[in-house]
């Protein structure tokens, strides 16, 4: 619902008096909106909803997808959110997670989340405590004026500002706290699990944003934060790119690059307010969470029906056997997780390069490129393991169409934002 | 169940992997003749895809889809390749040029193209003896390999100005191609039968050739025709080979495949040691009696192993006339190589004793062949003479020890990485009271690490 008045909201006001020509202008605008991507999420969440075994009539059972639009909303508006949203996102999800009693995977989750989140935001707020304490104030533009002043001593804003950023990085998912992020994708539901993780970790990224916003002002504390924030996305990277290669798991091998998507968010971050550059961060992060959302959900579905740790030469699994262009889609998502050139995740990732490479971040950028080349080669290598060798059996096991429904709608969605995006690089 | 229809709805088209790799392969070697990083990387990928299509469909996939799998070693170097030109658009290859922050990715994306080259052409202890075993596709299995080879050559070619620009990474691929040309003669040297003979052959060819373009002593259009011809006549008569042995069918074509081989191999090698003698370098005399090995080793077997084919019929087929086994000699020898050896006297204008020198490991070989030939009177045979057993046999331990030796330090490599980013992985482990033991330690950290600057 929040999703499809976003939609309405972000369609472009014509000058035509004509409804009709304004209304093919909006359309043809429609795979570049940032919107899209939020309904199309939602939709092949319910279509997975639809898989679970109903005890109840079809539109009960629909129900859960309004948690769903909610998640999903919070991605599309979340470059508007403030600080106060993290907690209630944070609830949120775990709330979604403790909801089924009857899954035991589902509750630790949940029960996993709320002790790391939990005590992230306690520490996080008692940064802000701290910092609030020191200044005199509560309002961030106002706190790095009067720690330009000179007043206050070093150790105790060096402390509050690390502390307060540490719930961001948490929420992002980035390495060293990516376990979460794979759980989620492992144990929670198809349905919730993309939207939740994707909610979350745009939210974690509106926290930095937001923290960190008018740092400018005080350079003394971007180069603090510049520091803290240049050392988490080079951990996450690293960490990243080892734990990549050895994972045998598929849903958690989506979950590290679910993470090292956060890592990017984390190098932007070290690289413009570290320096305190004031470049506009929210078209990014639009850019960033749209993909996020709709890449997630192709890939976290994708994952099910993938082989674990298929030795050479074992045949391929049911769904490319039987499906094979279905698992293509669902590919495509997973691939442009990766950032796999001609995805639109791999604009992404050239992006955060660029910033890096005109920030002067030799070593964020080069532990970048050996994230991503780590990712790049997983990806390849999950794509041969699925396709797999050829087997004169057929194939054992079926593929509903709901999921494949589901794998459609995010590959065909991202090949569409590419396609939006190439047309609007010509124009 | 009685009265039920299945509608059966039209099936996906579905290529036969044997068509499939072919249209592939073919589009991948298409792509390298765009000049852009982007053409080329897509054309590996396609010839690594290909290879794997064939190794999936074949009768033994897991051994077939283990061996083949590091063909996307190379496409993944040059796609980061791609993907530093894409970044950083302004970066050129002449050094010094740019921001100073460019000279880093110069580097890499210079050792990024070397080592999809590289490692294509057998030159790095990764995947080096691929040439001992036949491809994947049944049809042509045992003249697959030879692809591989060809296009590490020219990755190298054709991205050139990638990587001789970075004066580091243009001497160590020198290094690594001057190796691999003499391991990969010394194999040929030691195996007995010519189809493995001449794909070891194509990869001292081509190591040769890359040598040529890294030490840079004659013009790109003429390295690659100098490639063509040495590289083109034993690819050719390895194809032949599987289609009747065709060039080894009576006494002229004989000769004049011998003749053919020797004075392509010479061709290349010619100009290439030229540049090597005149080095301003300490170690010019050994790297020129490095590289005048494989081609006193290369000119050998193409000119002593090349035997007769003996005439099984009964009824000797009637003269056809004028074949492709006729033809492609006097292509190869009429059209490039003795035209460019002149053309290149006047350019390089060498000295006529280090023109002459140059010359003697080609000779050598070429005269010691002819010596290793069934003297007159004797039945020509496919089996190697006696008298040379010995040599092959310490060639082949040559080889063996060097590869084994590669192998052992690349395992020990790997257990140390693993070793090393051990810690990092288990970061992994997903406990709950883990979870909360590093985010308190990350959290002392956030604190520390501020008051440490």
């Amino acid at each position: 619902m929040t999703s499809a008045l976003a939609v309405l909201a972000s369609l472009p006001v014509s000058d035509s008096p004509w409804p009709a020509p304004a209304l093919l202008d909006g359309l043809l605008r429609l795979p570049g909106s940032p919107a899209t991507p939020a309904v199309l999420a939602t939709l092949a969440a319910g279509m997975l909803i639809l898989l679970e075994r109903r005890t109840q009539p079809a539109y009960v059972s629909l129900a859960p997808l309004l948690l769903i639009a909610v998640l999903a909303g919070l991605v599309f508006s979340a470059s508007q959110s403030g600080l106060a949203l993290a907690p209630l996102t944070i609830a949120f999800v775990v709330a979604i997670l403790a909801r089924d009693e009857t899954h035991p995977f589902h509750a630790e989750c949940g029960i996993k989340m709320l002790w790391l989140m939990g005590s992230a935001v306690a520490l996080s707020w008692a940064g802000l405590a701290l910092m609030t304490l020191a200044t005199g104030t509560s309002v961030i533009g106002e706190q790095w004026g009067v720690l330009a002043m000179g007043l206050v001593p070093r150790i105790a804003w060096s402390t509050a500002l690390s502390l307060s950023l540490l719930v961001g990085v948490v929420m992002l998912g980035a390495a060293p706290f990516h376990s979460w992020v794979a759980d989620v994708l492992q144990g929670a539901r198809p349905w919730v699990a993309p939207a939740a993780l994707a909610a979350l970790q745009v939210v974690g990224a509106t926290w930095l944003i937001d923290r960190l916003a008018n740092i400018e002002f005080f350079p003394a504390a971007a180069q603090v934060a510049g520091v803290l924030l240049g050392a988490a996305a080079a951990a996450a990277f690293a960490i990243g790119a080892a734990t990549l290669i050895t994972q045998r798991r598929p849903e958690r091998r989506t979950g590290t690059l679910a993470s090292l998507q956060g890592a990017l968010v984390l190098a932007v971050l070290a690289a413009t307010r570290g320096r305190a550059d004031t470049m506009e961060l929210g078209p990014f992060l639009t850019q960033w969470g749209s993909h996020l959302l709709l890449a997630l959900t192709g890939a976290a579905t994708l994952s099910h029906f993938m082989p674990g740790s298929a030795p050479p030469g074992a045949p391929g699994v049911s769904l490319f056997r039987r499906h094979p262009w279905s698992g293509v889609a669902g590919l495509f998502a997973l691939f442009s997780l990766a950032g796999v050139p001609g995805t639109p995740g791999a604009a992404l990732w050239l992006q955060v390069a660029g910033i890096l490479l005109g920030a002067g971040q030799p070593v964020l950028l080069l532990l970048l490129a050996l994230a991503w080349f780590a990712g790049f080669f997983t990806v390849m290598q999950q794509l041969r393991d699925a396709f797999g060798a050829k087997h004169p059996a057929p194939p054992t096991g079926d593929v509903p169409w709901q999921a494949r429904t589901a794998l459609w709608m995010s590959g065909g969605g991202l090949a569409l934002i590419a396609a939006a995006a190439l047309a609007a690089a010509r124009r | 169940v009685s009265g039920e229809r299945r509608v059966k709805l039209p099936a996906w088209p579905r290529l036969d992997a044997r068509v499939a790799g072919a249209l592939l392969c073919t589009a991948g070697v298409l792509a390298f003749a765009g000049p852009s990083l982007l053409s080329g990387a897509i054309g590996l990928e396609l010839i690594a895809t290909a290879f794997w299509c064939w190794a999936r469909a074949s009768e033994d996939p897991a051994r077939q889809v283990a061996r083949w799998n590091w063909l996307r070693r190379p496409a993944g170097a040059l796609w980061l390749a791609v993907a530093i030109h894409a970044v950083a658009p302004a970066l050129t290859h002449a050094a010094g040029t740019g921001p100073p922050s460019f000279d880093l990715w110069r580097a890499i994306d210079a050792a990024a193209v070397a080592w999809a080259g590289l490692e294509l052409v057998a030159a790095l202890p990764l995947a080096r003896p691929f040439s001992d075993l036949p491809g994947p596709l049944v049809v042509s299995r045992p003249w697959l390999p030879v692809l591989i080879p060809s296009a590490g050559f020219v990755v190298l070619w054709q991205y050139s100005a990638h990587w001789t620009g970075t004066p580091e990474v243009r001497a160590v691929t020198a290094f690594l191609l001057l190796v691999t040309a003499v391991l990969a003669g010394l194999r040929a040297f030691a195996r007995r039968g010519w189809i493995v003979i001449l794909r070891w052959l194509v990869v001292s060819d081509c190591a040769l050739a890359g040598l040529l373009v890294a030490v840079g002593a004659v013009p790109r259009p003429v390295s690659l025709l100098l490639w063509v011809g040495a590289c083109g006549s034993h690819a050719f008569l390895l194809a032949a080979e599987l289609r009747g042995s065709m060039p080894r069918r009576g006494m002229v074509l004989s000769v004049l495949w011998r003749l053919t081989g020797w004075i392509s191999v010479a061709a290349l090698s010619w100009p290439m040691l030229l540049a090597l003698g005149s080095l301003q370098a300490p170690l010019r005399y050994l790297a020129f009696g490095a590289a005048a090995v494989p081609v006193l080793l290369v000119s050998w077997i193409t000119v002593g192993r090349l035997i007769e084919a003996e005439e099984r019929r009964a009824v000797v087929r009637r003269d056809t006339g004028v074949t492709l086994s006729h033809l492609m000699p006097l292509l190869l020898l009429g059209g490039g190589p003795a035209l460019i050896t002149g053309a290149l006297w006047t350019i390089l204008a060498p000295r006529p004793l280090a023109a002459l020198l140059s010359l003697i490991p080609a000779l050598l070989g070429g005269g010691l062949g002819i010596l290793a030939l069934s003297r007159p009177g004797e039945a020509a045979t496919a089996e190697v003479p006696r008298r040379s057993r010995p040599a092959r046999a310490l060639a082949r331990a040559a080889f063996r020890s060097v590869v084994a030796s590669e192998r052992r330090l690349v395992a020990a490599l790997r257990r140390a990485g693993f070793g090393l980013t051990a810690p990092l992985r288990d970061l992994h482990s997903g406990d709950a009271q883990e979870y909360l033991l590093l985010l308190v330690g990350v959290g002392v950290l956030a604190i520390v690490l501020p008051l440490l600057r």
